[in-house]
C-alpha cells in the first residue's frame, strides 16, 4: 500500500512535466489553424491521420521488439519496402485478370485484401529468416545489433533492386479506391479512409491481443522482466521469434498500404520510413503500444501540417518535437524510466 | 535411504570472470523444507538460479528426480516441475494480480483452478486485489503473490529466495506459517538470512561459505550450536 | 633518484618515452608517409593518385569516427553529415563568391569548424545524456534531414546536380609549373601534397588526443561510465569534448575531400551510403585502434575501384543476362554481406585481430 501512496503523491515538478508533455502533444493538433484555413486543415488532418496509422504499422512492431528482447532492428524499414514491392507485384498480376483498374467494388476490395495477406506472409517469412540468421547472434549487444541490422537493411534493399530494378515504379490503385468523397467541402480520398480503417483495426486487434490473451500477458511480462517470465515456464526465445516475425509482417503490410496510398515505390523507401518509425518509437516510449499509437498520430499530423507550408522542414519539425518531448519526458510519452 | 527429489553434484558456476559456486553438492529429501544458510555472497541465491538454469552451471550435475537438468533452459526446468520465487518480492509490476497468476499457470485445467482456490484460502489478500496492478501491492502482498502464483502449478519443488527480506516481523511469522502449510504437500528449498524464520520452517540445513558447502545437518541441532552459528552466520 | 622511486604509471610512461624511436610502428608510419609522398613518381596514373588521396581523407574521417565509437562508445550516425557540412562549406563559398580566391580556403575551414562545433554541441546537449538508442535515432534523423536539405534547398546547393567549382592559383587543375625529377608539377599534384600534409597532421592530432589524459578518461568512460563518475570525472563534459572534436575533424575531412574532388553533391558527401562506408571501413580495420582506419579505408576504396571494373567486365562479356547484369550493378550488396559477416565472425577487424595475435605470441614467448 505504501508504494501506491508514493506513486500518487508525485512531486509537483514531475507533475508539471507530465502535463506539459500532454499539452504539447495536444497543442500541435490545433496550432496550424493559425495560418491554415479550416477546410484545408481538415483535409490535412485526414492525411495526417492516414500517415499516422500507416506509421503505426511499422513503429508498433519495432517498439515491441525493442521492449521485449532489447533488440534494435534497423532493418525494420526493409520489411516495409518488401511489403510495398509485394503489393506492387500482386496488383500488377491481378490487373491482368482485370481486377484492379477496371474491376468491380468486390474485386477492388479483394485485390487489396490479397495484397495485404501476401505482404503479411512475405513479412513473416523474412522476419523469421532474419531472426534465425542474424538477430540471434546479436543478443545483448546494441552495438552489434545496430551494425548488423544496418547491413541487413542495405542487403534487403539491394536485393529489391536486383529483383525489381533500381528505379521508381508506379503502383496501381484498385478502381473502387480511386477518387474521393466530399464531406462539407472537405475532399477525402477514398483510399485514405481505407487506410485509416486498416490502421485503426490493427491497433484495436493488437490492443486486444496484448491485453486479453495469454500471449499478450507473456509479451507484456517479458517487456518488463524477461528472465522472470522464462523462470515461470515460457520459452521466451520462441515467443520472440514469433513477435519478431509478426512485427515484420505488420511493417510489410504497412508498406503495401503505403505504396497504394502514395502510388509510387523505390527500393530505398524503407530508409525514410524507418526514420519516421524511430522518431515515433522515441516519442511514444519504448515498448509501449498505446504511446506508439499516439506518437504515430502526432508525427503524421505534424508532418502534413508543415509539409503543406514548408515542405523541406517537415522532417526537421518532427526532429524538434522529438527533442522537446525528450527534454520534458526523457523516456517518451508512455515509456517507463 | 531417503528419497531425494533434487541433488547437486560438484556444481561450478561462473558469473562473468567470478567463480561463484566452487563445487556445491547437496541433496534435497522429499517432503520437507530444506534451508540454505550462509553469509552474503556465499552463493545461496546463485545456487537457486543455477538450479533454475538462469545462471547455468559450467560443470557438475543437477538431477531432478530421475532427470538431469544441468543443461536445460529455465522454461524447461520450470515445466519439469520446479517453481521459483526470486528475491526482492519480484512480481511483474505492470501486470495485475490476475495476470501474474495467468502468466504463471502452465496448464489452465481444473486442478490448477482448484490449487488457485487453495492459494486464496492461504493468502486472502490476493483475491481482494485480484484486478489491481501488482506494483501497488505492499511488500508482504507482493511476496504472497510471488509465492502464490507458483503454487497454482502442480510443482514438486519450490525454490524460495529470501522471502522475509524487507518484511515486518509480524508478516514474517505469517509467512512462516504459510510455508509450513505449503511444505506439507510440496518440497521447499528456502534461502533465508532470518534465522528465526529458518528455524521455524526448516528441516535439514546446508551452510554455504565461499561457494562450497561448509556444514550440514538438522535445523534443531543448529539452533543449539552457538559456536557453529557464530562461525558461519555471525550470530550468537 | 633512489629517494623517489617511480610509481608504476610513471615507470611505464618513462619506458614508453624511451622506446619512442625504436618502436616498429613509428618506422612503419614514416615509411607509409614517404611511400605516399613519392607515389606520383612511381606510378604516373591519375587513378592511382585519386585512390591514394581518397584513402588518406577517408582514413582520417574513419579515425575521427573511431574516436567516437571505438574510444568513447558514442554511437553517432551523423558523422557523414559533418563530412558533408565541411565539403559544402568549401564548395558553396567558392561557388557563390564568384571567382575563386585564396582567402576562401581558410574561410571555408573556419565555417566548417564553426558549423561542426555548433551542430555537434546542440546534438550532444539534446541527446547525449539520454539512452544510447536516443542518440542513435537523433543523429540518424538529423543526418537524413541534412541530406534532404542538401537535395531540396536548390537555390543554395543546386540540389541533386551538385556543385562543381574551381580552386585559386596553383591549386587550379590548369596551373602548371615546370618539371621536377621528370614529373610535371601541376595543380593536381600540389593538391595531392596539400591533402597528404593535412591528412597526416589531422591523423597525428587524433593519435595525440587519444593518448592524452583526456583520451584516457574517455576510454575509462567507455569501459565503465559509473566508475569514471565515481572517480570524480565529469563524464558528460568529456563525452561532449569527444563528440565536438570528432565532428570538427570530420568537417575538415569534408573540406579536404571537396578540395580534392572539386565537386560536391548530396550523393557523394551527405548520403547514408557514405555513413555505411565509414562504418564498414571502421569495422574491417578494427574498432578502437585508430590505425585500423587506414587499413579499412584502403581496403574498401581499392576494392571499390577494382570491383566496379571487374563487374563492368562481366557486363560486357555477358550482355544478355539481365539478372546477372543487375547483380553486377549492385556491388554494394556484396559490401552489405561482407559487413554482416565481419560483424559476426570478425568483430575486432584486421588490426584488432592482428594485435590480439601479436599479444598472444608475446605472452607465449615470455612464458
Amino acid at each position: 500500500m505504501n508504494s501506491a501512496a508514493q506513486t500518487a503523491a508525485a512531486s509537483p515538478a514531475a507533475d508539471f512535466k507530465k502535463w506539459a508533455g500532454w499539452v504539447v502533444g495536444i497543442g500541435i493538433w490545433l496550432l496550424p489553424l493559425l495560418w491554415i484555413n479550416l477546410t484545408t486543415y481538415l483535409v490535412l488532418t485526414v492525411a495526417g491521420v492516414t500517415m499516422g496509422m500507416l506509421l503505426f504499422l511499422t513503429a508498433s512492431g519495432f517498439t515491441i521488439i525493442l521492449g521485449l528482447m532489447d533488440v534494435i532492428n534497423l532493418a525494420h524499414g526493409a520489411f516495409f519496402a518488401w511489403g510495398a514491392y509485394t503489393g506492387f507485384t500482386v496488383l500488377g498480376l491481378l490487373n491482368r485478370l482485370g481486377w484492379v483498374e477496371t474491376g468491380t467494388l468486390g474485386q477492388s476490395i479483394g485485390s487489396v485484401l490479397i495484397c495485404l495477406l501476401l505482404a503479411l506472409a512475405v513479412g513473416w517469412v523474412l522476419g523469421v529468416l532474419l531472426e534465425w540468421l542474424v538477430i540471434r547472434r546479436t543478443y545483448g549487444s546494441h552495438l552489434k545489433q545496430i551494425l548488423i541490422t544496418m547491413g541487413a537493411a542495405l542487403v534487403m534493399a539491394e536485393i529489391i533492386s536486383i529483383c525489381w530494378g533500381p528505379n521508381d515504379e508506379v503502383v496501381l490503385t484498385p478502381a473502387a479506391f480511386t477518387g474521393s468523397v466530399d464531406l462539407w467541402n472537405v475532399v477525402i480520398e477514398k483510399f485514405r479512409l481505407a487506410a485509416i480503417l486498416v490502421g485503426g483495426g490493427v491497433f484495436l486487434a493488437m490492443h486486444y491481443v496484448l491485453q486479453r490473451t495469454k500471449l499478450g500477458i507473456i509479451v507484456r511480462g517479458g517487456v518488463e522482466n524477461r528472465d522472470m517470465v522464462q523462470a515461470l515456464g515460457h520459452n521466451i526465445r520462441r515467443i520472440f521469434t514469433y513477435v519478431f516475425a509478426a512485427g515484420a509482417a505488420l511493417a510489410a503490410m504497412g508498406g503495401t498500404m503505403w505504396s497504394i496510398y502514395t502510388r509510387e515505390i523505390r527500393p530505398d523507401m524503407g530508409e525514410s520510413n524507418l526514420i519516421f518509425a524511430l522518431i515515433v518509437v522515441v516519442i511514444g516510449g519504448m515498448g509501449s503500444v498505446t504511446g506508439c499509437f499516439l506518437a504515430s498520430l502526432m508525427v503524421g499530423l505534424a508532418f502534413n501540417y508543415v509539409a503543406y507550408s514548408v515542405p523541406t522542414l517537415a522532417l526537421g519539425v518532427n526532429i524538434m518535437i522529438m527533442a522537446v518531448i525528450l527534454l520534458l519526458r526523457p523516456s517518451g510519452l508512455m515509456g517507463r524510466s | 535411504m531417503p528419497e531425494f527429489i533434487l541433488s547437486l553434484h560438484q556444481v561450478h558456476t561462473f558469473i562473468g570472470q567470478h567463480h561463484i559456486l566452487q563445487g556445491v553438492s547437496l541433496q534435497v529429501p522429499e517432503g520437507q523444507a530444506l534451508v540454505l544458510l550462509g553469509r552474503n555472497g556465499a552463493g545461496k541465491s546463485t545456487t537457486l538460479r543455477t538450479v533454475m538454469g538462469m545462471t547455468p552451471a559450467r560443470s557438475g550435475h543437477i538431477v531432478l528426480g530421475e532427470r538431469d537438468i544441468s543443461r536445460a533452459r529455465p522454461f524447461e526446468i520450470a515445466r519439469a516441475g520446479i517453481g521459483f520465487v526470486p528475491e526482492d518480492q519480484a512480481v511483474l509490476y505492470t501486470l495485475t494480480v490476475e495476470e501474474n497468476f495467468r502468466l504463471a499457470m502452465l496448464h489452465e485445467d481444473e486442478g490448477s483452478y482448484a490449487r488457485q482456490e487453495r492459494v486464496f484460502a492461504l493468502f486472502p489478500d490476493l483475491k481482494k486485489f485480484w484486478k489491481s496492478k501488482a506494483g501497488v501491492l505492499s511488500g508482504g502482498q507482493k511476496q504472497m503473490l510471488a509465492i502464490g502464483r507458483t503454487m497454482v502449478n502442480d510443482h514438486r519443488l519450490l525454490l524460495i529466495d529470501e522471502p522475509s527480506k524487507g518484511l515486518a516481523p509480524i508478516l514474517v511469522d505469517q509467512l512462516a506459517e504459510a510455508l509450513n502449510q505449503i511444505k506439507s504437500h510440496t518440497t521447499i528449498v528456502l534461502v533465508e538470512q532470518n534465522f528465526h524464520m529458518a528455524s521455524k520452517v526448516g528441516g535439514d540445513y546446508y551452510i554455504l561459505d565461499d561457494g562450497v558447502v561448509a556444514h550440514q545437518g538438522r535445523m534443531e541441532e543448529l539452533a543449539q550450536d552457538h559456536q557453529l552459528k557464530q562461525k558461519y552466520l555471525g550470530i550468537a | 633518484m633512489a629517494d623517489h622511486p617511480l610509481t608504476p604509471v610513471q615507470a611505464q610512461r618513462a619506458q614508453e618515452a624511451a622506446g619512442r624511436f625504436t618502436r616498429p610502428g613509428l618506422w612503419l608510419q614514416i615509411a607509409l608517409l614517404v611511400l605516399l609522398a613519392l607515389e606520383p613518381w612511381f606510378i604516373s596514373s591519375f587513378r592511382v593518385m585519386d585512390v591514394a588521396a581518397k584513402v588518406m581523407i577517408f582514413a582520417v574521417l574513419v579515425a575521427s569516427y573511431d574516436l567516437l565509437l571505438g574510444y568513447t562508445g558514442i554511437f553517432s550516425l551523423a558523422h557523414a553529415m559533418f563530412f558533408g557540412l565541411g565539403a559544402y562549406s568549401l564548395a558553396l563559398i567558392v561557388h557563390h563568391a564568384g571567382a575563386p580566391a585564396w582567402h576562401h580556403l581558410p574561410l571555408a575551414a573556419l565555417v566548417a569548424v564553426g558549423l561542426a562545433v555548433l551542430v555537434s554541441l546542440v546534438v550532444a546537449f539534446f541527446s547525449l545524456r539520454l539512452k544510447a538508442l536516443f542518440f542513435v535515432v537523433m543523429t540518424l534523423a538529423l543526418a537524413q534531414f541534412a541530406d534532404i536539405l542538401s537535395i531540396q534547398w536548390h537555390s543554395l546547393t543546386r540540389g541533386e546536380d551538385g556543385v562543381s567549382f574551381k580552386l585559386p592559383g596553383w591549386l587550379d587543375v590548369g596551373w602548371s609549373g615546370g618539371k621536377l625529377w621528370g614529373l610535371t608539377i601541376n595543380g593536381r599534384l600540389l593538391s595531392y601534397f596539400l591533402v597528404l600534409a593535412a591528412a597526416a597532421l589531422l591523423f597525428v592530432g587524433l593519435v595525440r588526443f587519444v593518448r592524452s589524459p583526456a583520451g584516457r578518461v574517455l576510454k575509462s568512460i567507455r569501459d565503465n561510465e559509473q566508475r569514471a563518475t565515481a572517480l570524480g570525472y565529469q563524464t558528460f563534459n568529456y563525452q561532449i569534448l569527444a563528440n565536438v572534436f570528432g565532428a570538427v575533424v570530420a568537417s575538415l575531412c569534408g573540406v579536404l575531400y571537396a578540395l580534392w574532388v572539386r565537386f560536391v553533391g548530396p550523393e557523394s558527401v551527405m548520403s547514408t551510403a557514405i555513413m555505411l562506408n565509414i562504418l564498414l571501413m571502421l569495422i574491417i580495420g578494427g574498432m578502437g585502434t585508430l590505425y585500423g582506419s587506414i587499413v579499412g579505408a584502403a581496403f574498401i576504396l581499392i576494392a571499390e575501384s577494382w570491383l566496379a571494373d571487374g563487374l563492368r567486365a562481366v557486363k560486357t562479356f555477358l550482355p544478355d543476362l539481365l539478372i546477372l547484369q543487375r547483380l553486377a550493378d549492385r556491388w554494394i550488396l556484396y559490401f552489405g554481406v561482407l559487413f554482416i559477416l565481419v560483424v559476426i565472425f570478425f568483430p575486432k577487424g584486421l588490426v584488432g585481430t592482428a594485435r590480439d595475435i601479436a599479444a598472444r605470441r608475446r605472452a607465449r614467448s615470455s612464458e
